[in-house]
């Protein structure tokens, strides 16, 4: 309908020149930044001296409070995302001619302004202002930096990605002046996040699903094979979110460029450097996982929305600068050889073709299998260490964790590491699976779009990451719509987006969880109904206290 | 002696000086009591020297200095505390919840469990439950629990660390009568067993039945202190606290982190000895 190439937009301001310090600059961009001071005055008058700035900064500070007062938190709410989406949508239309139109980069201007809101503490219109304003300034200035012959070259082109990382050190400055290491008392951390069963066995539904998915991938004819290959490897990048968002509650979107990072490095190590097998997807694996902790670590001391903007600035930093430098990476994509043990061919392009002789082999597909199988089971089996119980605790309160003896820094680390880990190794997967890996498949819209699906798998198990897995861009559902039904990608992607939103209201726990409260719901009605016969059948004191269950589980 | 040593503590929140110069000091064993109106400075207390907040001044455990260690050092060498609005971790069950402190294992040993099966309880999970009568709810998940009951799943966590000290912000809030006399013995318990206890709370008749020694704090300051038949003679608790408060018997839990709590003080007070009769 409208598509991703960029649209000419019809200029609405004047688009003559003045001159000024004998630079000529258009009449627009002045009127631009003038009108953007002015929506910024208005906007701070309309909060500050009307009753509806008043009630909107009353149930932003204590909803509770302002309920009790007579106020709607739901109708004051409602009408700030009306004012935001005309206000968005109003100097849209008037920046249109001079920031590009297209579906790819429009999404991505809004990082630098969330940096701004960042500054702000998404909070001070005035900070917010003044901080976008001297952004965009300084990026202009990079661009122009750039444009100079002495600024580091890529092929001939500008270094890319400066202006990202610029972003990016930027938010991480602002927030460690500004960032607490720990909430202060009264501070409430939004907290959506569902609730993480604890998995009371482990082995036998691994060995089936890993069983059954064994055998799929011999059976299945060659697509349904490649689909289920990368369902897989989609699962996989969805058990890092698992870690890092489902147990420790830190909403990371840098995972899928890690993976990316992990799957370039793969192809120097290997085609550069001859590494063989096992070490370079180790190495690469090892360094990506370093990079994340690194950002993990300068992303310490924030909590909740914020490190999901600071987790996107750093994507887009990497992927601006990373994956676009020809020298690293590049949009054209750079091969990775296939992966051989002992001159076995283990690859997509192995000798065994499975049951139609077409590629990819089943090979591949176990080696995937055998990755997931092993991370799947690791990360289920951590919610039930230690290690798991106290990210579970730093996710449900900060404070209280701190307070109980726990390293809440250190858990972060951990966690960063664990998930950074479980993203790169299936990085190195992806760049098998086509024997070459590109940019466009690890960018931050991707991402966001990974985790969208989490959501809807189920974010805080692993068997909502297998869902996720199996949502995800052309897996075995989207491959199955498309072959049966002609539904394409994109509608699936669309029909992704609106059950999203569906699970976030309807159902915050995802597939996976709302699968197993019924399970228990199951379970706690047919041990009530045994002690029930139990208690009827043997004396009173005998019918014992240890095998009937709590009042409470029974009412789970 | 002194086990646990507190030295000009101070806090100011902005212009406001929320504790100034307090000094304290808790024996081994020993079960102090600190007392005083809503706003006084107890939970500022109990924050600045469980590290949640930033303090002047010195903290003192068993003659380490634990003055600039952050809240999980400090919790680890002993010093332990419960929230006045529990606090409970919501995501995991009771046991788990005490599980969190019971555990302290070094990095290492915390990565190799990643790798095991599942680990029994260590015993101090199961002590703790039973000294608080929780046996029965070791498996519920904190939002099943009643008020009180969260209240004492809260002191069982403490607990469950084996600590020097436990600071207790207002465990019997919540609880009524029967309970709170039931929450004294066993806190008794505990203190007589050799952990010194710091119990905040508003229940006069817990607080002077079964504390050694008491500390009232009004406006951040120390005002009065010593045994407790002695500070509830003092005039100037009268008619600060217990005065105020005999108008106002029940007192209601206060959240963390609300508005400025309605300072009771400054009512002319009537000297009365209705808070006692419990
Ligand atoms: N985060 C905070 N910011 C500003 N003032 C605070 C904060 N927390 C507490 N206060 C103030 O510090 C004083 C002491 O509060 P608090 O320690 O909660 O008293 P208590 O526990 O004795 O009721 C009160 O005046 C309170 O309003
Ligand atoms: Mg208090």
């Amino acid at each position: 309908m409208f598509g991703t190439q960029p649209q000419q937009a019809p200029s609405i301001l004047p688009s003559n020149a003045v001159t000024v310090l004998g630079v000529t600059t258009p009449v627009d961009r002045f009127i631009l930044t003038g009108l953007v001071i002015a929506v910024a005055l208005a906007l701070g008058a309309l909060y500050r001296w009307t009753r509806f700035g008043l009630a909107t900064r009353a149930a932003s500070e204590n909803e509770q409070a302002a309920l009790l007062a007579g106020l709607s938190p739901n109708s004051v709410s409602l009408a700030n995302t009306l004012l935001s989406a005309l206000i968005a949508g109003l100097l849209g239309v008037l920046a249109a001619p001079i920031v590009q139109v297209d579906s790819v980069t429009l999404p991505l201007q809004v990082v630098p302004a969330l940096a701004a809101a960042l500054f702000a503490g998404f909070t001070s219109l005035w900070i917010a202002c003044s901080a976008g304003i001297l952004i965009g300034v300084m990026q202009s200035v990079v661009y122009y930096l750039s444009t100079q012959s002495w600024f580091p070259t890529d092929n001939g082109n500008a270094m890319p990605g400066l202006q990202q990382l610029l972003i990016f050190i930027l938010m991480i400055i602002a927030l460690y002046v500004k960032g607490a290491g720990l909430p202060r008392r009264g501070e409430v951390v939004e907290q959506r996040l569902p609730a993480v069963p604890l998995p009371d066995r482990l082995l036998r539904p691994a060995v089936l699903a890993t069983a059954a998915a064994a055998l799929a991938l011999i059976v299945l004819p060659f697509d349904f094979r490649q689909a289920l290959t990368n369902s897989l490897i989609g699962a996989i990048i969805v058990l890092s979110y698992v870690v890092i968002t489902g147990y420790v509650g830190q909403i990371s979107v840098m995972q899928l460029a890690l993976s990316g990072t992990a799957g370039f490095v793969l192809s120097h190590l290997a085609t550069g450097l001859h590494i063989p097998f096992p070490f370079n997807v180790l190495g690469a694996t090892l360094l990506a996982t370093l990079l994340g902790v690194a950002a993990g670590i300068s992303a310490l001391r924030v909590h909740g929305v914020s490190l999901a903007v600071v987790t996107l600035a750093a994507a887009l930093a990497m992927e601006q600068a990373l994956f676009t430098n020809t020298s690293f990476g590049g949009t054209a994509g750079v091969t990775v050889p296939p992966p051989r043990l002992f001159g076995v061919n283990l690859g997509p392009g192995a000798a065994f073709r499975g049951l139609d002789g077409n590629e990819p082999s089943p090979l591949f597909g176990f080696l995937v299998l055998s990755v997931a199988a092993a991370l799947g089971l690791y990360v289920a089996n951590l919610r039930r260490t230690g290690l798991g119980r106290r990210m579970l605790a730093v996710r449900s309160n900060e404070r209280a964790a701190a307070a109980a003896g726990v390293n809440v820094r250190g858990v972060k680390i951990a966690a960063f590491a664990i998930s950074s880990f479980i993203a790169s190794a299936a990085g190195t997967l992806y760049g098998y699976n086509f024997g070459s890996v590109s940019a466009v498949r690890f960018t931050a819209l991707a991402a966001l779009g990974l985790i969208g699906f989490a959501y809807i798998g189920g974010i805080t198990m692993v068997s909502g990451a297998v869902i996720a897995g199996l949502m995800s861009t052309e897996a075995l559902i989207p491959h199955a719509l498309d072959k049966w039904f002609g539904i394409k990608g994109s509608w699936a992607l669309l029909f992704a987006g609106v059950s999203l939103i569906v699970t976030l209201i309807a159902n915050p726990d995802g597939i996976a969880g709302a699968n197993h409260r019924r399970k228990k719901a199951k379970q706690a009605a047919r041990a009530a109904k045994a002690a029930q016969t139990r208690a009827e059948n043997a004396t009173p004191d005998t019918a014992g206290a240890e095998t009937a269950p709590t009042p409470a589980e029974v009412a789970r | 002696m002194s086990m646990f040593k507190v030295r000009s503590l101070g806090v100011s929140y902005g212009g406001v000086h929320a504790l100034s110069d307090v000094n304290l000091d808790v024996a081994e064993g020993q079960l102090v009591g600190l007392i005083g109106p809503n706003g006084a400075g107890k939970t500022t207390f109990v924050d600045a020297v469980s590290g949640l907040v930033g303090a002047r001044g010195r903290v003192e455990l068993d003659g380490e200095d634990l003055t600039g260690m952050p809240a999980h050092a400090r919790a680890r060498r002993g010093l332990a505390r419960t929230f006045q609005s529990s606090e409970l971790f919501e995501d995991l069950t009771v046991t788990e919840n005490l599980r969190v402190t019971a555990e302290q294992p070094t990095w290492v040993r915390a990565f190799g469990e990643t790798f095991g099966r599942r680990t029994p309880p260590p015993s101090a999970v199961a002590d703790a439950l039973t000294t608080l009568g929780l046996q029965d709810f070791a498996d519920a998940s904190p939002a099943e629990l009643s008020q009180g009951q969260r209240k004492l799943v809260g002191v069982a966590r403490a607990l469950a660390a084996r600590p020097r000290i436990i600071c207790l912000d207002e465990p019997a809030a919540g609880l009524d009568t029967t309970e709170s006399a039931e929450l004294g013995r066993r806190l008794r318990a505990v203190a007589d067993a050799g952990t010194a206890l710091l119990l905040i709370d508003h229940d006069m008749g817990l607080v002077m039945g079964i504390c050694d020694h008491l500390v009232v704090l009004e406006f951040g300051k120390v005002i009065a202190l010593g045994p407790p038949s002695r500070v509830r003679d003092d005039l100037a608790v009268i008619t600060a606290y217990l005065g105020a408060s005999a108008v106002q018997p029940a007192d209601a839990p206060v959240p963390d982190g609300g508005t400025p709590s309605s300072l009771t003080t400054g009512r002319p007070g009537v000297p009365s000895s209705a808070p006692e009769t419990a």
